[in-house]
């Protein structure tokens, strides 16, 4: 009976908790089920098809991992979304360390500066790099025009071109996720290391820098998963000979008109993003239980 | 009493205001020079014969707006969309184009049956480009006369390439194999080898022809194959270049006015394309947009006469592509141009 008295007074308001819980998220859920669930869910399906009769088959999968042309432009997406990771990590760390222990009144301002770029499109942006970086331009130019090369330097249609182009674009969003777990980093910590007599950069290398891995590895995901998906500088920047998967993809919908092995690249660009986010994350949340142990 | 009375004055209303209201057609097509000549030559005279209201839509390209077709099966919020005929046999095949014929668009009848068979069933073709080979008039003082002009050792480092993107790079694989000995479809291999030469003479590629256009403009690129009716508007430009149908012939780009299945003025679409393809229309766009057409008995100035292809002679200077062979070889002829000619240039 005590049993089922507990039950009936608990019930009630275990219901309501979860429809008050749940009811908010309806309309995101209707967003998301609507705008990303049911079109992913279309690109699964249209990977499957036959380019013709629109049949069940695996023939685009097969002829994915025996195309050498394909695998290596997913092994170009791999390098070149890597290098910016690392990139943007490296330049944006010291940026965001700034930021997160500046009193400076110049703070806002280089917080400011740090964010601009996004105020122009990316399209913009990559033009900007493309009229630096190009075999007739501002850098190539600059230096024939001194004397120190005789040839232009192969800076852009490359992967370094693209390279730049990318860690330009992706910046703002390391700066931004380095900033939230250094701004975590209480000041104390390095003051107090500081009055047991670590110098500087011994404060930096073991104290801030290994409470700032999660910050890191949140960079590194952004920025590997924003430049894997990246279209417009890698298309811009890259040229003729450097495709990678997103370009690929744009070709297969809009030229060849092949849109089941369109399909089955974004698919495999989709994986290679989520083994990555997974990978990520679980290293993240092993080393925060380390750091709250 | 008083309301049966308001409701029908409500609905006599209604019934004369929409009956009043314009027909409107959705036509989507190019923005640019395209877009000032088709709303002077052709859109302004079609309003005012049918007293129907054009919307022109300037967005997007041919490539997007076929996809666009096709992820709405047919009912992409346009009536009349140019594309190409390879689009349009494309389009056809998987049923997303309304079949045009004599029937419902009846100046099809005049066009060349040639040209008009490349397109398909479902593509009128309005224009007829051809791909030629553009030069700088003060760098180069002899015109090339043929297409093996690209391989002159004065245009090493002074030519440049479209990507595999750009339509005109499978119609010059082809062109350069029926002019090295190969043929149009099954025998490409002269062409591609041949690819791969200039490619290594060449300072790269680029897809876009408005990007393609911008080297020659300045100077750095002296001779690259081109779209005549683009070349012809840089020479109207007043730019120093000239343009030339190579002795080898060339091949021909087909732009089509292409009716989607579900299109909601499928009516009004079929008069828009009918009255494109009438003579005087024709002979209006041909002047005003300097291109040639798949009609034969138009009456063009001389100077146009000379540069386009206009007569059932112009046509046999062009080999006529079979446009389903080259979708079905299109994937494999892409990687064929990734490995031997980009990798030439490299």
């Amino acid at each position: 009976m005590a049993v089922i008295a507990l039950s009936t007074s608990q019930s009630p308001a275990r219901r309501d908790l979860s429809v008050k819980t749940f009811l908010p998220l309806m309309a995101p859920a209707i967003v998301l089920a609507l705008f990303f669930a049911v079109p992913m869910g279309m690109m699964i399906g249209i990977s499957f098809q036959s380019r013709d009769a629109g049949a069940l088959t695996l023939a685009s999968y097969s002829r994915f991992v025996n195309d050498g042309l394909v695998l290596v432009g997913f092994g170009r997406t791999v390098v070149m979304s890597g290098l910016v990771a690392v990139c943007v990590t490296v330049l944006a760390y010291p940026l965001a360390y700034y930021l997160a222990r500046s009193t400076s009144r110049w703070r806002t301002v280089v917080l400011a500066l740090a964010i601009a770029p996004e105020l122009a499109g990316v399209v913009l942006r990559t033009y900007g790099w493309l009229i630096i970086l190009d075999d007739r331009g501002f850098i190539n130019s600059a230096l024939m025009w001194v004397g120190v090369i005789s040839e232009p330097l192969p800076l852009s249609k490359n992967l370094f071109g693209v390279v730049v182009g990318l860690t330009h674009v992706i910046l703002p969003f390391g700066v931004l996720s380095l900033l939230t777990s250094l701004q975590g980093i209480s000041p104390n910590l390095e003051r107090s290391a500081q009055i047991l007599g670590a110098s500087r950069l011994a404060v930096i290398r073991h104290i801030v820098l290994p409470l700032s891995v999660p910050g890191i590895i949140s960079s590194l995901l952004v920025g590997f998963t924003m430049a894997a998906s990246a279209y417009a500088t890698p298309a811009l920047l890259g040229g003729a000979g450097f495709k990678v998967m997103a370009t690929m993809v744009y070709e297969q919908v809009l030229f060849y008109l092949d849109w089941p092995f369109a399909a089955v690249m974004a698919n495999v660009l989709l994986i290679l993003m989520l083994g990555v986010a997974f990978v990520g994350s679980r290293i993240e949340s092993r080393l925060n239980q380390n750091l709250h142990l | 009493m008083k309301f049966s009375a308001f409701c029908t004055g409500v609905l006599i209303f209604v019934t004369l205001a929409a009956n009043s209201r314009a027909e409107t057609l959705v036509v989507n097509s190019y923005g640019g020079p395209y877009e000032r000549i088709i709303r002077e030559r052709i859109i302004t005279p079609f309003e005012a014969a049918f007293g129907i209201d054009v919307v022109y839509d300037a967005v997007g390209s041919a490539a997007q707006d076929y996809a666009k077709i096709k992820a709405t099966n047919g009912r992409p919020g346009f009536d009349v969309v140019v594309m190409t005929a390879s689009q349009s046999l494309e389009g056809c095949r998987e049923g997303l184009l309304m079949a045009l014929s004599p029937k419902n668009v009846p100046n099809l009848a005049h066009l060349s049956p040639a040209m008009a068979s490349v397109a398909g069933p479902c593509g009128a073709v309005h224009e007829v480009q051809y791909l030629s080979l553009l030069y700088r008039k003060d760098k180069l003082a002899d015109p090339p006369t043929s297409w093996a002009a690209l391989a002159d050792e004065r245009l090493k480092g002074k030519i440049i390439l479209p990507t595999f993107q750009n339509t005109m790079a499978a119609y010059l694989v082809e062109i350069l194999s029926v002019a090295n000995g190969g043929d149009l479809l099954d025998n490409v291999e002269p062409g591609f080898e041949a690819m791969a030469a200039l490619a290594k003479r060449s300072i790269g590629f680029e897809q876009s022809s408005s990007i393609m256009e911008n080297y020659i403009k300045d100077g750095q690129v002296w001779a690259m194959p081109f779209w005549n009716g683009r070349a012809q508007l840089l020479v109207d430009s007043g730019l120093p270049v000239d343009y030339v149908l190579p002795k080898e012939g060339s091949i021909p780009l087909m732009a089509t006015l292409n009716v989607p299945k579900n299109a909601e003025n499928r009516r009004a679409a079929t008069k828009f394309v009918n009255f494109f393809l009438e003579k005087a229309s024709q002979e209006s766009w041909v002047t005003g947009y300097k291109v040639g057409s798949a009609r034969t008995d138009i009456d063009v100035p001389a100077d146009i006469r000379a540069k386009q292809i206009t007569t059932e002679a112009d046509l046999k200077a062009l080999h006529l592509p079979d446009l389903a062979g080259v979708a079905a070889r299109l994937s494999a002829w892409g990687e064929r141009w990734e490995r031997d000619v980009v990798a030439a240039a490299n």
